[in-house]
């Protein structure tokens, strides 16, 4: 039976990820415009140049012709060359993606502890001032646009406290061993303000599903039972409480580190953070189709990946789901 | 935006970077490869930064007049042959000598391989064939006499070293140029794409070494991020240009110096002349063009959008091209009377709903298609369509996707678009090229976009490519110039300025008015030119930084101040709100 239920979600994973790849494809096609077409109004550019290199890269092929070479190419690990950096997609990919993760798991780490603490509290004292302190104040950065919220701690981060402005690492002029004390010191110094605008725009959304969950739990008929039959509140809270409100909270992690593969395109523009999120949106920019497709199709798996896992984690905490 | 929100204190301290080290913000198209043969448009960052490492046989100073690179001297021996004495000292930066040999591979190779260097390339196509005499002589025979040899195609063709080249056998257009070994003043260090590169001053470099040890090149996503590093002191000077919107609260820094000068590019509005074409036909009459052009007020315009800081343009080509540019051809004078009587005289009669329609009955309504990459034009678009609406033409602005305002082009559906061309190279060829009937009246289109045609014209075109005559050649320019205006093909509107910041307490040597932007022309001489302002200077810089970051700690601005105090009210507030709500019921 548990063997039946992984193969399935196993099948559905599968088909998710042809359905993407599908949809990579077609989605930056739909948009207006081509990656050469945008060149011609470029100094010394002109149409038939153009044209020249759509041909170079197979854009002047049939639509199914070159979606049926990508599906072929992508099955055997190759993702093509980008357009506009002339080297293979993958070996763009793979150091952004480790810049991404490095930002992102960081922030989400933060953020999930605190969501937690700050949730559980909320809900525990709920009504009470604690309570309206934390949920008004996370409910009102959740809501904030990064962007803004962003810019904001830019200014206030660079002109009060002397942080740096962009990228990850000081430019002295000089090659610096990146894995010397100082160099972590000053990547540190680099990950504030990104981090920060991250950790402040991802608590909310943790504090609010911890709360919801456990006054759900905290309703409920055998909670009363627990208490009337004198369970000590910690006790409680921990055996009771938490077990079931974990279900949720589970698959929103899930999701969000998933997600946190993708990168955060806002937060990783205002401050050139060189991740997926900026590759992402540069390539966009640019219309590199190749780089495009890559770093979509990482993301998709990076989420459809951690729902399968979430979904064989539902099926462990809750053993209802696994026949159901 | 933000920098006039907050009041910026003077700069905080200069943390990371080392006197001698000289950073440079870019926030313009990508640094995505540093291989200069395969770099475009969406490349200019590692376009000009390939300039930097490599030099070309001829280069520009910083006022655009072309003087000596690799070549010393030349000299033409007929119309067609040009003789260049190569510089004797120039090495490699791995050290192996520079020959003759190196500039014969390079144009042999961009010639063999047009196809993959689609940008590059189109230099060569005049190249008959290039031929070293001895080792420091190269005679470089041309397919036809050619005015814009120097001016374009040497200016672009960099020059590269045949031994590690030609020892490549891959496919050049994945060929990553890494390190990329030039013998220009800085040598390649370190680079992160579309981040940062890091280049080393090149002590043997054949001209003398730069004043600075490092140069370093950032990329900003935002400009509002460079403007914060250059007053926080992460870079030292901006580039290719900022927004006229943050000039005010930079020039009220002492540390920083602001510099402007015209742009090499300008604003326009086309319309769509084509016979063939689908855009609104009125269009093709030349006095509809002429009413409309007497109904834009380009003053007002450069006033309201560039706040000043652009020039009214007469003709196509623009001022930042100084002698190039025809001063006298006489522009259509913003008289909205005059619109409606030429309208008047040629039939276009106003209808029962205000509009104007052609004595066939075809109302003069168009839409004024702005690309989204300039959005602070679509405000223009919006004041032009103001006036028009006097004269009783209704034109509807829209901001469209630059790829898709490209293919509406490309297939004549356009009405009237405002749109910019820039150059890259200090020549006006390129400017009054797309007027001609070949690149004018394609489908789908080539490079123009009014779909204008005038055997006149072309004929003058084809001859001031070939008059290396300047004096001779300046005339035939200012008559293809008079030409485009008295048919009112363009409306060319106006050249904004490229305007850059520059910390002056920390360097000197940026001469005032240089070229803009001064890194595709002359960037070599504005880097061998900078040096860090003595050590004496330094010390009084930090002593600035000392008493500014005191003075900071005390007195916060009060745009902060009110900022917080905004968001307290409305956190009090929404507390007082659901205090009370909540208590209701209970009570």
């Amino acid at each position: 039976m548990g063997i039946g239920y992984a193969v399935n979600k196993l099948i559905q994973t599968i088909a998710t990820i042809f359905f993407v790849l599908t949809f990579n494809f077609l989605l930056f096609r739909i948009l207006p415009g081509n990656p050469f077409a945008l060149l011609f109004r470029g100094p010394g550019f002109s149409r038939a140049l153009v044209n020249q290199l759509n041909a170079q890269f197979g854009l002047d092929q049939p639509l199914w012709l070159q979606y049926l070479k990508y599906l072929q190419n992508t099955l055997i690990g190759n993702f093509g060359i980008s357009y506009t950096y002339r080297v293979p997609v993958l070996s763009i990919l793979v150091p952004r993606l480790l810049n991404t993760v490095i930002l992102l798991l960081t922030a989400t780490a933060i953020s999930l502890v605190v969501g937690i603490a700050m949730g559980l509290v909320s809900a525990w004292r709920r009504g009470g001032k604690t309570d309206f302190a934390f949920s008004t104040s996370t409910l009102l950065l959740y809501s904030m646009p990064t962007f803004w919220l962003g810019l904001i701690l830019l200014f206030v981060g660079v002109i009060y406290f002397g942080l740096p402005v962009s990228g990850m690492i000081s430019l002295n002029g000089e090659l610096t061993n990146p894995f010397a004390l100082s160099s972590i010191v000053d990547l540190s110094r680099h990950m504030v303000l990104p981090c920060l605008t991250l950790v402040l725009g991802l608590t909310g959304e943790y504090v609010l599903i911890m709360k919801g969950a456990l006054l759900d739990v905290f309703t409920e008929d055998y909670m009363l039972t627990a208490k009337a039959k004198g369970i000590s509140n910690s006790k409680l809270l921990r055996d009771h409480a938490l077990r079931n409100a974990a279900l949720p909270m589970t698959t929103l992690i899930a999701i969000n580190i998933g997600l946190a593969v993708g990168g955060a395109i806002q937060t990783e523009t205002i401050f050139s953070w060189p991740g997926i999120g900026l590759l992402t949106y540069q390539a966009l920019l640019t219309r590199d189709y190749p780089v495009l497709q890559g770093c979509f199709l990482v993301v998709a798996i990076a989420v459809i990946l951690m729902n399968f896992l979430a979904d064989l984690l539902y099926g462990y905490l809750d053993p209802r789901i696994r026949t159901g | 935006m933000f920098a006039l929100l907050f009041q910026l204190p003077a700069h905080p301290a200069r943390a990371q970077v080392s006197p001698d080290t000289f950073a440079i913000g870019w926030d313009s198209s990508p640094i995505d490869q540093i291989n200069p043969m395969l770099t475009t448009l969406y490349d200019g960052g590692a376009w000009v930064i390939s300039h930097i490492i490599y030099d070309k046989l001829v280069q520009t100073d910083s006022y655009g007049n072309i003087i000596p690179d690799l070549a010393d001297n030349w000299t033409y021996t007929d119309p067609q042959t040009i003789v260049f004495s190569l510089a004797h000292n120039a090495t490699w930066h791995d050290g192996v000598p520079f020959t003759a040999n190196d500039v014969v591979f390079t144009i042999n190779h961009v010639t063999a391989n047009q196809a993959l260097y689609p940008h590059i390339g189109q230099y060569v196509q005049n190249i008959a064939s290039a031929q070293a005499l001895d080792n420091y002589t190269v005679q470089i025979k041309l397919k036809a006499p050619d005015a814009t040899f120097f001016s374009a195609s040497l200016l672009q063709l960099v020059i590269v070293p045949q031994h590690i080249w030609a020892s490549f056998t891959g496919n050049f257009s994945t060929f990553t140029d890494n390190p990329p070994i030039g013998t220009g003043p800085f040598k390649f260090v370190s680079w992160e794409a579309n981040s940062y590169v890091q280049l080393d001053a090149n002590p043997n470099y054949f001209r003398g070494a730069p004043h600075i040890k490092h140069l370093i090149i950032r990329y900003y996503n935002s400009v509002n991020a460079m403007v914060l590093a250059l007053q926080s002191g992460e870079i030292d000077l901006t580039s290719p240009l900022l927004p006229p919107t943050v000039v005010s609260s930079l020039t009220s820094n002492p540390d920083i110096q602001v510099f402007t000068r015209p742009d090499l590019r300008y604003f326009y509005l086309t319309f769509n002349e084509f016979p063939n074409g689908t855009g609104n036909p009125t269009l093709r009459d030349e006095r509809v063009r002429q009413a409309l052009e007497h109904a834009v007020d380009k003053q007002e315009l450069a006033q309201r959008v560039w706040l000043g800081f652009a020039d009214v343009l007469n003709t196509v080509v623009p001022t930042a091209l100084g002698s190039w540019h025809n001063p006298n051809t006489p522009d259509y004078v913003f008289d909205l009377n005059m619109s409606k009587k030429i309208l008047d005289d040629a039939g276009y009669k106003v209808g029962p709903d205000g509009i104007r329609a052609s004595p066939t009955g075809i109302k003069m309504i168009y839409n004024i298609d702005v690309p989204n990459d300039y959005s602070e034009e679509y405000r223009a678009a919006q004041i032009i369509a103001g006036w028009w609406s006097q004269i009783g033409v209704k034109a509807t602005p829209r901001l469209m996707d630059s790829g898709s305002l490209g293919n509406e082009e490309a297939a004549w559906q356009h009405d009237v678009v405002l749109w910019t061309w820039s150059a890259d190279f200090l020549d006006p060829a390129y400017f009054l090229s797309m007027f001609t009937t070949s690149q004018d009246t394609c489908v789908p289109g080539c490079l123009g976009d009014a779909g204008w045609s005038n055997a006149t014209y072309d004929q003058l075109f084809t001859q001031q490519s070939q008059t290396t005559d300047t004096a001779k050649r300046q005339q035939i320019i200012y008559e293809l110039q008079d030409i485009l205006t008295a048919h009112a093909v363009y409306d060319p509107l106006y050249d904004n300025d490229a305007i850059n910041g520059f910390r002056s307490d920390l360097f000197t040597g940026i001469p005032a008015g240089v070229i803009p932007p001064f890194f595709y022309f002359g960037e070599n001489s504005l880097l061998l030119n900078v040096h860090p302002i003595g050590m004496a200077a330094q010390t009084s810089a930090t002593s600035t930084e000392s008493m500014t970051s005191t003075t900071s700690g005390a007195g916060v601005d009060l745009g902060t101040i009110g900022g917080i105090v905004v968001v307290i009210i409305v956190i009090l507030a929404a507390g007082i709100f659901w205090t009370r709500r909540k208590k209701q019921p209970k009570s």
